[in-house]
């Protein structure tokens, strides 16, 4: 007996790997996971609950706490301030990511290496770890500020910590590596004969990179930013421990609503807004990929 | 040090448009290219044949700049390449497997290196045109290199360099990505396109017939070295070593003594020689005449036949000797009254002694 005939025709069908099959365990452990969770959220989001000692006497649909949230001008500016750090985010580590992933590109095998595990190392370490590190580099008492003071330029320690800059930096340093990664996938791929045929074509360096290699990385510039934007608009790790406790975005709101104030009906609407501008940031991320690609090919020089 | 050799002016026609001087390539321990030397003239088709790893893409791959030697000097046109960066040069570089852009459209690949050289966009498009209508691909302006069979591909690669008019064509085994069907064809097209253009090429195979096909000159390279360089007739007529006998055709081989001068072949017939002692007779198969044992011209030298069959009006044989080596020959389709059939015991014979190439004995 084969083992496939003990299997049920379910079983036989999850295991060829064909059509959507295989992905079958996949989409149920979201659906528990992601789904159920979201639907919570909503229920509480867009609803009053009537209760009584912990018990629900009625629920019904209702927009008040969402009307609340928008006609609250704290939720205006913490929204605005979180899309300005995410896209400021966004920029620099596209800004930064690129031109590491040109020395990957262009690099020999151990500059390959050395780029590799700069890249990989730190996702490996704990996000809060690392955001603990660069409270001991920029702190009052940090290695930046005692640096400084030793070689004679200031007297004071100068506030770095807990302001936006000390948020934008560590935001850019926990989430370049998310940027570099597809850039080295889209690197890896790249047929370095294409850049000898436009050299050959006479182009320079600059041309080669701008006409060959820049529109050839743009789907992975593209996937870089959107995971980048994602996560940068929704942590709230950097700016609660960086920004120290005063910075506000729309994330450490979610956090403070739900466990300080406890105001679950609050918090679910803001995680509620959080997720669907941060999918209208995406569609437009996916958006400005499809313009850039066709800008970076069309014989624009 | 460098350039010193070519001193001639252009104009002259028999000054070299490429020169190579004693080119050295080395990776690790490993001598790619031994001292190379190469000159290729005004208007011809010189092709670099050899072997699979014997240094005909590293040999194209400096001159076109995309690595430097480690020795000797280059020079185009009467101008030392060594300082001229790549995308300076006057060479157009076709791809072993074309390397098309493949983000840009056919007019976009061909119009990249007027682009690069700032050339006006209306200028752009009508020398793009041109240059498609030249390798008969107008039309397929917008398509994508994905969507263009593989002869096409190629025409779109060669339009993408002949529209910059280069000095110099250096083509890396341009018909490897094609099936075999098709290459026929291609190849006499590609030698009427290049001859058409006035273009000077350097085109690089292991494929002989290939190189037969499209070349005015051979360059039959071993180990990093060109080992003759000559016309395609010349090269197979008059080998100037085994190995190039061996490389280029079919041919039968084997050992003999010179003796005053002499070398005795084995029907009998003599060869004269200026080697002497040990030496390796070669003879190609259509030099060998075979009768059936039966006629009455029957000689001393005989075998069985073992195989036999037509291609096209030729008929192919091959004997067995009493010793085991296998000979093979070839006649016109009706040469023979009675076609002998296998098995059957045959004579062979040299028609022209005179033809049969010996070498020293390695
Ligand atoms: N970048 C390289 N590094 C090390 N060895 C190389 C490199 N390029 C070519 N070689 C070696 O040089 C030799 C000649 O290669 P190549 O010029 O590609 O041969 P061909 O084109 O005649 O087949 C081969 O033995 C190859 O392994
Ligand atoms: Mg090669």
């Amino acid at each position: 007996m084969t083992p496939t005939a003990l299997h049920g025709p379910f079983i036989d069908r999850l295991l060829s790997g064909r059509g959507i099959w295989p992905a079958v365990p996949a989409i149920i452990v979201l659906a528990i996971v992601a789904v159920i969770p979201f639907m919570v959220l909503l229920s509480l989001g867009f609803s009053d609950v009537v209760s009584s000692r912990g018990v629900i006497i009625s629920q019904e649909f209702s927009l008040r706490h969402l009307k609340a949230a928008l006609s609250d001008s704290l939720y205006w500016t913490t929204f605005r301030r979180s899309i300005g750090l995410a896209v400021t985010t966004t920029l620099l580590c596209m800004l930064l990511g690129f031109p590491v992933a040109y020395l990957y590109l262009i690099g020999g095998k151990w500059t390959r290496r050395i780029i590799l595990v700069l890249t990989i190392a730190p996702i490996l370490t704990s996000g809060i770890v690392r955001t603990y590190a660069w409270i001991v580099i920029l702190g009052g008492r940090g290695v930046i500020n005692t640096t400084l003071m030793q070689l004679g330029l200031i007297d004071q320690p100068v506030r770095i910590i807990n302001t936006h800059w000390a948020v934008l930096i560590g935001m850019v340093q926990i989430h370049l590596p998310i940027m570099i990664l597809p850039l080295i996938a889209v690197m890896t791929r790249h047929d370095t004969r294409l850049d000898e045929a436009s050299a050959n074509l006479g182009a320079t360096r600059l041309g080669t990179l701008r006409h060959v290699i820049l529109p050839l990385a743009t789907p992975g510039l593209g996937t870089g930013a959107a995971l980048v934007f994602t996560l940068s608009y929704t942590t709230f790790v950097v700016p609660q421990l960086l920004g120290g406790g005063n910075y506000l975005n729309a994330a450490t709101m979610v956090f403070e609503q739900v466990v300080y104030a406890l105001e679950w009906n609050k918090g679910a609407v803001t995680a509620v807004i959080l997720m669907a501008t941060c999918l209208i940031g995406l569609i437009g991320i996916a958006a400005l990929t499809n313009l850039a690609t066709r800008w970076t090919r069309a014989g624009r020089s | 040090m460098p350039g010193s050799a070519s001193v001639t002016t252009g104009g002259d026609s028999a000054s070299p448009i490429v020169f190579i001087r004693e080119i050295i390539k080395r990776y690790g321990a490993n001598t790619v290219l031994d001292r190379c030397s190469l000159a290729a003239h005004e208007g011809e088709i010189l092709t670099l044949l050899g072997p699979s790893g014997c240094g005909k893409t590293t040999l194209l791959r400096c001159i076109a700049g995309f690595i430097q030697p480690d020795g000797g000097a280059i020079s185009i046109d009467g101008a030392d390449m060594a300082q001229m960066p790549v995308n300076r040069r006057p060479v157009g570089v076709v791809f072993q497997s074309y390397a098309l852009f493949p983000h840009l459209t056919v007019a976009g690949n061909v119009g990249y290196g007027l682009r690069m050289r700032g050339v006006a966009k209306s200028d752009i498009a009508q020398r793009v045109k041109a240059a498609l209508a030249s390798v008969s691909l107008s039309g397929l302006d917008d398509r994508y290199p994905a969507q263009l069979s593989g002869g096409q591909q190629q025409r779109v690669a060669i339009a993408r360099v002949v529209v910059l008019q280069p000095r110099v064509l250096l083509l890396d085994e341009p018909f490897n990505a094609l099936d075999a069907k098709l290459r026929g064809s291609m190849q006499v097209e590609l030698r009427h396109l290049i001859k058409q253009l006035g273009l000077t090429a350097l085109f690089v195979t292991h494929d002989q017939e290939e190189a037969m096909t499209l070349s005015d000159r051979i360059a039959v390279m071993r180990a990093g070295r060109i080992e003759q360089l000559d016309r395609p007739d010349a090269i197979y007529d008059r080998p100037t070593t085994a190995y190039v006998a061996d490389f280029i055709g079919a041919s039968n081989t084997w050992y003999s003594r010179v003796d005053g001068g002499l070398v005795r072949l084995p029907d009998g017939q003599t060869v004269s020689t200026t080697h002497s002692g040990d030496v390796k007779v070669m003879v190609r198969p259509h030099n060998l005449v075979l009768h059936r044992a039966s006629s009455e011209r029957a000689g001393s030298w005989s075998g069985k036949l073992v195989f036999r069959r037509h291609v096209g009006a030729m008929m192919e044989y091959e004997v067995q000797l009493p010793d085991g080596q296998a000979i093979r020959a070839v006649g016109l389709h009706g040469d023979q009254p009675v076609e002998p059939s296998p098995s059957e015991s045959v004579t062979l014979a040299v028609r022209n002694p005179a033809a049969c190439m010996v070498f020293p004995a390695a």
